[in-house]
C-alpha cells in the first residue's frame, strides 16, 4: 500500500502462537481479511518476539503496530513456555503438604509416568524406563495427620498441630509456593481447607507472602496423583507464566493496546491471564487449530470434523462431533498424569521430519519416533543429519521444491537424499530408490489413515459422517495420502494452513469450565423419589460450579446475564472405573423424568463409543462428576468471502512443471502459486500448489477447487 | 462310490480340517527348520511395503482394541493395572501379533486353540462364525485359573482364517479362599471355577446357561461380568479390523502374512541372539520357599503340611548360528501347593521376560517359541505329570526361576559390551494382599491388590535399577492411585513409602520396592492373607551385587487404634522403615502382632482398625558395593533408599552430617574403611579346595535341613543328569544315596501320579522336549 495514502483498514483481532522456535501472529480486520506475521521466538523475553512478529505481519498491510493496536478489540495468546518450564524442571521451588505417612507418593509418581509417551518397543523394554525428577523434592514435602475415607467420612480427625508444624518448616525453607493435597479431599474438603487456612495464617505471620494452593480449590477430582500433579503445576509453572503474560500485556499496552489478553486453555476456550486455574493453559498451541476448525465448521455448517495437523515431529488428530469437542479428563502431558479437562487430541510420533530406519534384526521399516525436526533431513547439506527422513522422500519424489523450502531460506540437495535413501533403505530391501521412497510415504500415509479411522470408529461413527480438515506446515503434502479411500464427506485444506493455529486462537470462545467429582449411585429401576433426589444432588453441584464460573467472568467485568451456561456430567455403569462425558440435554435437573433424560443420553453414547453389547444398565448408574461451562460473546475473525472466478486457474498462478513420482511412474506435475489461485479455480492432478509455508500435493486421480472462503476442497475423481 | 466324497470338507480356508492344517504346518516346520516350511517369505521379500503396512495396521488395531476395551472393565486390575491382552492367531493357533499387557498369554491362548484343534472341536461342539469360546484350564496351558480367555474364530467367505483371543486377570475365581491367587488349597479342585475351551456363545451372543452358571461360580460377579464384556468387545473389534484389512489388501496377502509373520519372528529372534550374545553355556539357578509347616498356613491335608524349597537349575546353550536351547533338568517335582505351572505358561512366560530385554520388538509372536528349544522334564513343577495339581499362584516360582535367565543373558550382554541392557534380575513380585468378606458396600467381595505391579528392577551394568516401577509379568508396571484402591478395598492407607534397603546393594543398586500400611475400615466378616517369598531371597545379585531383601509379614489385631485416634494419641503411620528396629509396636501396646518371616499365610480374620503391611519387593544389585560412588550412597540414605547403618557395613562409606538433617561423605574415612573391608575379606577367605572339602563332609553326613535334603532328593529323582553332575562335582561315593522315602516327611506324589493325557479321549499338546 502506498505510504502516502491513508490506511482505512480496521484491525479487530490478534491471535498469537508463541512456539519454541517461531512466534506467529495473526491479525484479522473488520472485513475478515487476515495477515500472518512470523518471527523468531525470544524465550528470555517473549514480548520482544511478539512485537517483532506483529510488526512483520502488519507491514504487509502497511500498518504500524500502534495504528493496529489502538483498534484491536481482542487478543488471544497461546504458547509453549509453560510446558517447557515443566519439561525442563525450571519452575518455582514449591513445598508440598500431604497425608502423614504418604510423603513419598508424589516422587514415586505412578509407575506409568516412567514410560508415558514411549513407542511400543520402549514400553516393553524395561531398561529404557525412567522417572523424571519430581516437581517437588521429597525434602520439601511434609505430612499432616488426618484421614478421610472414600465416602467423605472422617477416619482420623485433623491434628492441627501437625499442619502448623508442616507449614512452619516449609516457610522456613523459603519455598515460593505451598501446595496441599489430602486423600479424598474432593469428597470432603473440610480437612484440606482447614490445613490451607492454617498454612495461610502461618504464611501471614511470617510476612513472606508465599501463595497457598489447596487441591480442592482447583481440581476437586478423584485420583490423587493426577490431582496433586495438577495443583503443583499451578504453583510451580503457572505463576511464572502469569508474570510473563502480565509482561506481554504491558508491552502491548505500551504500544497503545486497549484490550486484555486472553489465553488458550486446555478445555478449548480462552480464559483471562488473571484466571485462577492458569495451569490449564499448559498446552494451547495445538488446540488452536482444533478451535479454528470448530469455528469454521460452525460458520460454514460442518458439524462433524476430523482435524488433522502434521508438523515436523508428530501427527495430531482431534475430533469434533456435533460441533462439540471431545474432552479427556485425566490426560497426561510432559510425562505427568493430570486432572485437567483437555481437548482430546491424539498424536502419532510420525511427522515430516521423522527418521526412517530398517530394524537391523528383522528388516522391518521403522518410522520415527525421533525426528530431524527443523533440520529437515539428509537433503539439507548443512543439517548434519545422516539418517534419511520423510522429507528426504518428499524431495526425492518431487513433492517438494528443493529451491523453495521455507520460501527458499533453506536449499535442499536432492542427490544427497537420493544417495542416502539408496544406501540405507532401497538396497537392503531390494527396491529402487523411487520405490523405496514412495513405499515409505505409502506406509506413513497408511499409518495415519488407520489412526484417523480408529479414532472415528472409537467414537462409534464412520468417516462418511465427517469432514476432514488438514493443516499444519506438512499437512497438505499428505492430505491425499491419509484420506484416500476413507470416504470422508469432504476434505478441506485452508489456504492459510500454516497460520491456522493462530487463527483458531483468535476464534476461540471466552469460556470457563469447572469440574467436580461426585458419587451418585442409583439402580436401573430406582424409585421416582430416589431419581428426583439424585437429580437434586447433581443440580446442587451445577449450582456450585456455575457460581465459580460467574465469579471468574465478574473478575473480567461480565455480569451474570451476559454468560451462557451449559451443564454437563460424567456417568458410568455402577462399579466401572471409566466414565463418559455427556453434555446435559436439559438445562437443570429436578424430577425423575429429568434423571431419565440424563440416563438416556448416557446409554446412547455408551453404545456408540464401545458396543451395544457392552452396555450394562443392569448394574445401575453412577454419576462421577458435574461440569459447568460458561461463555460470553466476543468478537471473532470473519471468514473471508470472495467473488468466484472461472474454473480455469489464471496463467499467472502457474509456475511450470516438476517431475513427480507416484504409483510406480514419473509424471510431470503442474506447479501453482497458492496465493495466485482464485476462488472458483479447479486444479486437476498431478499438480503441486506451493506457497512459502506449505505445499499442497494433488496427485493424479484427485482434483481440488478453491471456494469463496479460500478453502481448498480435495476430491478423488 | 468315490472315496473322496466321504471325506467332509474341513472348515479351514482351502478345505483342510483344522487338524490337517496344523499337522501339515508342523510337519513342514520340522522338516525344513522354517515355520510352515517357509524358506522364503514371498510377501515380505517381494512386497516389503505391503507387508509392513499389514503388520503396522494390524498391530496398531490390536493395541487400540486393548486400550478401548479396558475402559469397559470395573476391576482396577484390568482398568488401572492393564492386566489384559489381545492376540491375533492364524488358523493353526500360532500367534501373529499381540497387544501390550500380560503377553504371557500369547502362548497360553494359542495352546487352548491347539487343544481344540487336536481334540476334534471342529466336529463337536463345532466351530462356526460368531462362536465364542472360554478357557481357563491350567492343565492345558493356562498360567492360573484367574486368567480367563475369550477366544473367537475369524471366518472369511465361510472359511476359518484365524482366531483372536482376549484375556483378563479376574479378581476372583471362586476358589477355596477369596482372591484370584489364593493359598490353602493343594489340589486343583480347590482352585476354583475351571473351564476347558467351552463354547459359551453363538452368533456373537453369550448363552444364558453360561451367564447364569459362571456368574454364581465366583464371588465378585460384577467384575466378572464386565471383564467378560471387555474381552468379547475387544475380540470383536479385532475381528472387524481383520475383515477390513482383508477387504482392502485382499485375502491372499492376509493369508500369506499370517504365516510369514511367524517365520519372520523366528528369524528376528535368531538375528537378535546373534547380535546380543556370545555362544556358549550359561548356567544358573533359582529357589523359593514353601513354608507350609507353620500354624498360619491351614491346608486340608496332612501330607501337604511340610516346609519345602522349590528348585530350578537352568542351562542356556547358545549356538553360533543364533539358535538356542533352554534346559531345566534338575527342577523340583510338582507339589501340594498352588505354585505349579504348565509347560506352556512356563515357556510362554519366558517370552514375556525376553521381550523386556532380548527382543523388545513389535514382532512378538510364536516365531520366538519356534526359534527356541525347551527341555522341561516331565513331572517337574513346570511340567507336572498329575492332573490333581493346583496352579492358582504359579507365579510364586515362575518369577524366581526366570530371574536366573536374565542373569544368564546379562553375562552375555556384558561380554558384548551392552552394559545398558544388563539386568541383574527381576524382583519377586509380591506381596499379594488378598482376602474377602463383606466390603464397604455391604456386598460379598474379594480383594487382590495389584500394587505389586510396581516392584524394584534389577540394576544394569550402567546404572541403578528403577524403583517401584515394574513386574516381570507385565512390562507396563504401575502401582495405581491410593484413592482407587480404597474404592476397591475396605482398607484405608496409613502409609505409602519407598522401602529402604529393599533393593540389592551393589556398584549399581537394585531398584527399591515400596510398602503400604493399611487399616481395615468398614469391613465385615473379613479375612486377609499374605503371599510372597520370606525365608529365601528369590533373586540373586550379579557380579558382586547383592540380592534384593526378602519378604516378611506384619499384621496387628486388637490394636486399640479406635481409642488412640479418638484421644489424639500417637498411631502407626508411614512405612515400617527399619523392620529390625520397629516403631509401630511402640504405639500398639497390648495388640496381637505378627511380625515374622512367614510371608505365606491362609485366611486370617481381620476387624476394623486392624493393620496389614503390604510390602513390595526390590530388585537385585550389580557389581561390588565397595565400587559404588560414595556420594550415591549418601544420596540413597538421604532419599530413603538405604538404611543408614548399611552405608558403613555394606558400602564402606562413612557419612557425615551435611546440614538440614542430610548426610554427606567423609572421603578420607571412606577410603580407609573400604581398604579395611577389602583386607578383612582377604583375611576371611580360604582356598576353594579347602572350603569344598569341608562342605563335602557335610554332604556326606547329610548335615542339612530336611527341606534342603528333600529338595535335592526330588531333583535327583527327576534329573538323573543333575544328580550325576552333583556327584561328580562333590566326588561322592557310589553308596551315598539321598532318597525322599528316607526323610521324616511325607512325599505323596513321589511314586504315584496320573497325567491328564491318561484320561479317555484326551490328546494333550506337547510343545517341549520332556
Amino acid at each position: 500500500m502506498p505510504l502516502d495514502k491513508e490506511n482505512a483498514r480496521s484491525v479487530q483481532v490478534l491471535g498469537i502462537d508463541a512456539g519454541g522456535t517461531m512466534t506467529d501472529t495473526f491479525f484479522v480486520d473488520a472485513n475478515g481479511d487476515f495477515v500472518v506475521g512470523k518471527s523468531q521466538s525470544t524465550p528470555q523475553n517473549e514480548a520482544l518476539g511478539l512485537i517483532a512478529s506483529s510488526k512483520e505481519g502488519l507491514e504487509h498491510w502497511g500498518l504500524t503496530l500502534e495504528e493496529a493496536l489502538e483498534q484491536i478489540q481482542t487478543g488471544v495468546y497461546s504458547g509453549t513456555a509453560m510446558l517447557n518450564r515443566v519439561v525442563q524442571r525450571k519452575g518455582l521451588r514449591c513445598g508440598l503438604i500431604v497425608n502423614a505417612g504418604m510423603e513419598d507418593f508424589h516422587r514415586m509418581g505412578r509407575a506409568i509416568q516412567a514410560y508415558l509417551g514411549f513407542a511400543y518397543e520402549d514400553r516393553i523394554h524395561l531398561n529404557t524406563h525412567y522417572y523424571d525428577e519430581p516437581l517437588v523434592p521429597r525434602h520439601l514435602t511434609r505430612g499432616v495427620m488426618e484421614r478421610v475415607d472414600m465416602s467423605g467420612t472422617v477416619v482420623i480427625p485433623l491434628r492441627e498441630d501437625t499442619a502448623r508444624e508442616a507449614a512452619r518448616e516449609l516457610i522456613a525453607q523459603d519455598v515460593e509456593g505451598i501446595v496441599i493435597s489430602l486423600l479424598h479431599s474432593y469428597k470432603n474438603p473440610d480437612h484440606e481447607r482447614r490445613v490451607r487456612d492454617i498454612v495461610q495464617e502461618e504464611v501471614d505471620a511470617s510476612g513472606k507472602g508465599i501463595p497457598v494452593f489447596a487441591s480442592t480449590d482447583y481440581y476437586p477430582v478423584r485420583k490423587e496423583t493426577h490431582r496433586t500433579n495438577t495443583t503443583i503445576l499451578e504453583a510451580y509453572a503457572a505463576e511464572p507464566s502469569r508474570q510473563t503474560l502480565n509482561k506481554i500485556s504491558t508491552a502491548f499496552k505500551d504500544h497503545g493496546s486497549k484490550f486484555d489478553f486472553r489465553v488458550m486453555a486446555t478445555h478449548g476456550g480462552t480464559i483471562s491471564w488473571k484466571a485462577k486455574e492458569l495451569a490449564r493453559t499448559i498446552v494451547s498451541g495445538p488446540i488452536g487449530g482444533v478451535i479454528g476448525a470448530k469455528y469454521l465448521g460452525e460458520t460454514l455448517g460442518y458439524k462433524n470434523i476430523a482435524c488433522s495437523d502434521i508438523g515436523g515431529t508428530s501427527f495430531d488428530v482431534a475430533l469434533i462431533t456435533q460441533n462439540e469437542l471431545t474432552i479427556k479428563n485425566d490426560p497426561d502431558m510432559a510425562r505427568l498424569v493430570l486432572s485437567l479437562p483437555l481437548v482430546a487430541m491424539d498424536s502419532v510420533g510420525a511427522g515430516a521430519g521423522s527418521f526412517i530406519r530398517l530394524d537391523p534384526y528383522t528388516k522391518a521399516i521403522k518410522l520415527g519416533p525421533d525426528s530431524a525436526g527443523y533440520r529437515v533431513g539428509v537433503c539439507w547439506a548443512d543439517s548434519g543429519i545422516e539418517t534419511v527422513s520423510i522429507s528426504d522422500c518428499h524431495v526425492i519424489l518431487g513433492y517438494l521444491n528443493p529451491d523453495n523450502f521455507l520460501g527458499g531460506q533453506v536449499k535442499l540437495d536432492r542427490q544427497r537424499a537420493w544417495d542416502a535413501m539408496k544406501e540405507q533403505i532401497a538396497d537392503p530391501l531390494g527396491l529402487t530408490v523411487e520405490e523405496a521412497a514412495a513405499g515409505v510415504i505409502e506406509l506413513l500415509d497408511s499409518d495415519l489413515r488407520d489412526y484417523l479411522r480408529a479414532m472415528i470408529s472409537g467414537k462409534g461413527s464412520s468417516p462418511s459422517n465427517f469432514v476432514c480438515f488438514s493443516y499444519g506446515g506438512a499437512g497438505p503434502v499428505h492430505t491425499y495420502g491419509y484420506t484416500e479411500g476413507l470416504g470422508f464427506e469432504d476434505v478441506i485444506v485452508p489456504a492459510w494452513a500454516a497460520g491456522f493455529s493462530a487463527f483458531g486462537c483468535a476464534a476461540a470462545d471466552f469460556e470457563y469450565r469447572y469440574d467436580k467429582s461426585l458419587d451418585i449411585n442409583i439402580d436401573e429401576a430406582a424409585h421416582e423419589t430416589d431419581k428426583a433426589r439424585q437429580a437434586a444432588t447433581l443440580q446442587a453441584a451445577w449450582d456450585e460450579l456455575a457460581e465459580r464460573v460467574l465469579e471468574e467472568f465478574a473478575l473480567n467485568g461480565y455480569s451474570a446475564d451476559k454468560v451462557t451456561l451449559q451443564p454437563g456430567f460424567r456417568m458410568q455403569y455402577r462399579g466401572q472405573l471409566n466414565d463418559l462425558e455427556i453434555e446435559s440435554p436439559i438445562a437443570s435437573a429436578t424430577t425423575a423424568d429429568d434423571w431419565d433424560a440424563l440416563v438416556g443420553a448416557f446409554n446412547d453414547t455408551y453404545g456408540r463409543v464401545y458396543a451395544a453389547s457392552a452396555r450394562s444398565p443392569e448394574l445401575g448408574y453412577s454419576v462421577t462428576g458435574a461440569i459447568m461451562r460458561g461463555t460470553v460473546p466476543i468478537p471473532k475473525p470473519r471468514i473471508p468471502r470472495e467473488k468466484l472466478h472461472d474454473a480455469t486457474p489464471p496463467e499467472a498462478a502457474k509456475l511450470g512443471t516438476r517431475q513427480f513420482y507416484r504409483k510406480g511412474k514419473w509424471v510431470d506435475a503442474q506447479l501453482y502459486q497458492m496465493e495466485k489461485l482464485l476462488p472458483g479455480n479447479r486444479v486437476f492432478g498431478p499438480a503441486i500448489i506451493e506457497s512459502d509455508a506449505t505445499t499442497f500435493v494433488v496427485p493424479e486421480g484427485f482434483e481440488t477447487w478453491l471456494d469463496e472462503h479460500r478453502l481448498f476442497h480435495l476430491q478423488e475423481v | 462310490m468315490n472315496i473322496q466324497t466321504d471325506i467332509k470338507e474341513g472348515i479351514v480356508r482351502g478345505g483342510e480340517t483344522l487338524k490337517q492344517h496344523r499337522d501339515r504346518l508342523m510337519e513342514a516346520t520340522k522338516r525344513t527348520g522354517h515355520y510352515a516350511g517357509l524358506r522364503h517369505m514371498e510377501l515380505r521379500d517381494e512386497q516389503p511395503i505391503k507387508y509392513n503396512k499389514l503388520f503396522s495396521r494390524l498391530r496398531a488395531g490390536v493395541v487400540d482394541a486393548r486400550e478401548t476395551a479396558k475402559k469397559i472393565a470395573a476391576s482396577p486390575i484390568v482398568e488401572q493395572e492393564g492386566e489384559l491382552c489381545f492376540t491375533l492367531y492364524n488358523a493353526a493357533g500360532d500367534s501373529i501379533l499381540t497387544s501390550t499387557g500380560i503377553i504371557i498369554h500369547v502362548g497360553t491362548m494359542g495352546a487352548a486353540i491347539k487343544y481344540m484343534i487336536e481334540n476334534g472341536w471342529e466336529e463337536n461342539p463345532g466351530i462356526a462364525d460368531g462362536d465364542i469360546f472360554c478357557n481357563n484350564d491350567s492343565l492345558i496351558g493356562n498360567v492360573h485359573p484367574c486368567d480367563i480367555h475369550t477366544i473367537v474364530p475369524i471366518f472369511h467367505e465361510g472359511k476359518l482364517i484365524g482366531w483372536v483371543g482376549g484375556v483378563t486377570h479376574v479378581i476372583d475365581t471362586g476358589s477355596v479362599g477369596p482372591g484370584s491367587m489364593s493359598t490353602g488349597q493343594i489340589q486343583r479342585f480347590g482352585d476354583g471355577y475351571s473351564v476347558t475351551c467351552r463354547k459359551i456363545g453363538e452368533n456373537d451372543t453369550l448363552k444364558r446357561d453360561w451367564l447364569h452358571e459362571s456368574q454364581r461360580m465366583v464371588r465378585t460377579t460384577r467384575y466378572w461380568m464386565l471383564d467378560e464384556r471387555t474381552r468379547v468387545a475387544g475380540c470383536h473389534m479385532i475381528r472387524d479390523l481383520v475383515k477390513e484389512v482383508i477387504a482392502e489388501e485382499g485375502i491372499e496377502s492376509y493369508w500369506n502374512f499370517a504365516y510369514e509373520a511367524v517365520e519372520h519372528g523366528r528369524v528376528g529372534l535368531q538375528n537378535r541372539i546373534k547380535a546380543m550374545t556370545i555362544p556358549g553355556k550359561y548356567r544358573q539357578v533359582g529357589f523359593v520357599d514353601v513354608p507350609y509347616a507353620h500354624d498360619d498356613v491351614r491346608v486340608p491335608s496332612d501330607f501337604a503340611k511340610v516346609d519345602t524349597i522349590m528348585h530350578t537349575p537352568s542351562e542356556i546353550t547358545i549356538r553360533g548360528d543364533g539358535t538356542w536351547k533352554l534346559d531345566f533338568e534338575g527342577s523340583s517335582r510338582w507339589g501340594w501347593h498352588t505354585y505349579n505351572a504348565h509347560q506352556v505358561s512356563f515357556t510362554s512366560g519366558i517370552w514375556v521376560m525376553m521381550t523386556q530385554s532380548l527382543i523388545p520388538t513389535e514382532m512378538i509372536n510364536d516365531g520366538a517359541a519356534y526359534g527356541t528349544e525347551f527341555r522341561l522334564p516331565k513331572g517337574t513343577w513346570m511340567n507336572p505329570d498329575d492332573r490333581r495339581v493346583a496352579f492358582s499362584y504359579s507365579w510364586h516360582f515362575l518369577v524366581s526361576s526366570w530371574t536366573a535367565l536374565w542373569r544368564g543373558l546379562s553375562r552375555s550382554y556384558f561380554g558384548r559390551g551392552y552394559l545398558e541392557e544388563v539386568n541383574a534380575g527381576n524382583a519377586n513380585t509380591s506381596n499379594w494382599l488378598q482376602g474377602g468378606g463383606f466390603n464397604q458396600y455391604d456386598e460379598i467381595h474379594a480383594v487382590n491388590s495389584f500394587e505389586c505391579a510396581a516392584n524394584g528392577v534389577g540394576a544394569s551394568a550402567f546404572g541403578d535399577g528403577i524403583s517401584h516401577a515394574a513386574a516381570i509379568w507385565n512390562p507396563e508396571g504401575d502401582m495405581g492411585d491410593m484413592e482407587i484402591w480404597e474404592l476397591a478395598e475396605p482398607l484405608v492407607y496409613l502409609g505409602r513409602q519407598i522401602k529402604a534397603s529393599s533393593g540389592g546393594a551393589g556398584k549399581y543398586r537394585g531398584g527399591c520396592g515400596f510398602e503400604s500400611l493399611r487399616m481395615v475400615w468398614n469391613a465385615k466378616d473379613w479375612t486377609m492373607f499374605f503371599m510372597g517369598n520370606g525365608h529365601i531371597t528369590s533373586d540373586w545379585g550379579l557380579m558382586g551385587g547383592y540380592p534384593a531383601a526378602s519378604g516378611y509379614r506384619f499384621e496387628a489385631h486388637d490394636t486399640g487404634l479406635k481409642e488412640k485416634i479418638a484421644n489424639g494419641d500417637p498411631i502407626p503411620f508411614g512405612g515400617d522403615t527399619d523392620p529390625e528396629h520397629p516403631v509401630y509396636e511402640s504405639m500398639l501396646e497390648g495388640a496381637r502382632v505378627k511380625r515374622d518371616k512367614q510371608a505365606i499365610t491362609t485366611e486370617a480374620m481381620f476387624e476394623d482398625y486392624d493393620l496389614y503391611l503390604n510390602y513390595m519387593r526390590g530388585g537385585p544389585g550389580f557389581g561390588d558395593p565397595l565400587d559404588r560412588v560414595p556420594q550415591s550412597v549418601a544420596d540413597d540414605v538421604n532419599g530413603g533408599y538405604l538404611l543408614e547403618r548399611f552405608a558403613d557395613s555394606v558400602y564402606g562409606v562413612i557419612l557425615t552430617p551435611a546440614g538440614d538433617g542430610l548426610r554427606g561423605v567423609d572421603e578420607a574415612a571412606t577410603a580407609a574403611r573400604r581398604t579395611e573391608i577389602r583386607q578383612q575379606r582377604l583375611a576371611e577367605s580360604e582356598p576353594t579346595a579347602d572350603w569344598m572339602a569341608r562342605e563335602r563332609e557335610k554332604i556326606l553326613a547329610k548335615d542339612a535341613g530336611t527341606h534342603v535334603q528333600q529338595m535335592f532328593a526330588a531333583s535327583f529323582k527327576l534329573g538323573p543328569k543333575f544328580e550325576e553332575d552333583f556327584r561328580a562335582f562333590w566326588s561322592l561315593p557310589e553308596d551315598w544315596k539321598l532318597n525322599e522315602a528316607d526323610l521324616p516327611i511325607p512325599s505323596y506324589g513321589r511314586e504315584y501320579t496320573m497325567d491328564l493325557s491318561e484320561l479317555p479321549d484326551v490328546r494333550t499338546v506337547q510343545l517341549v522336549e520332556e
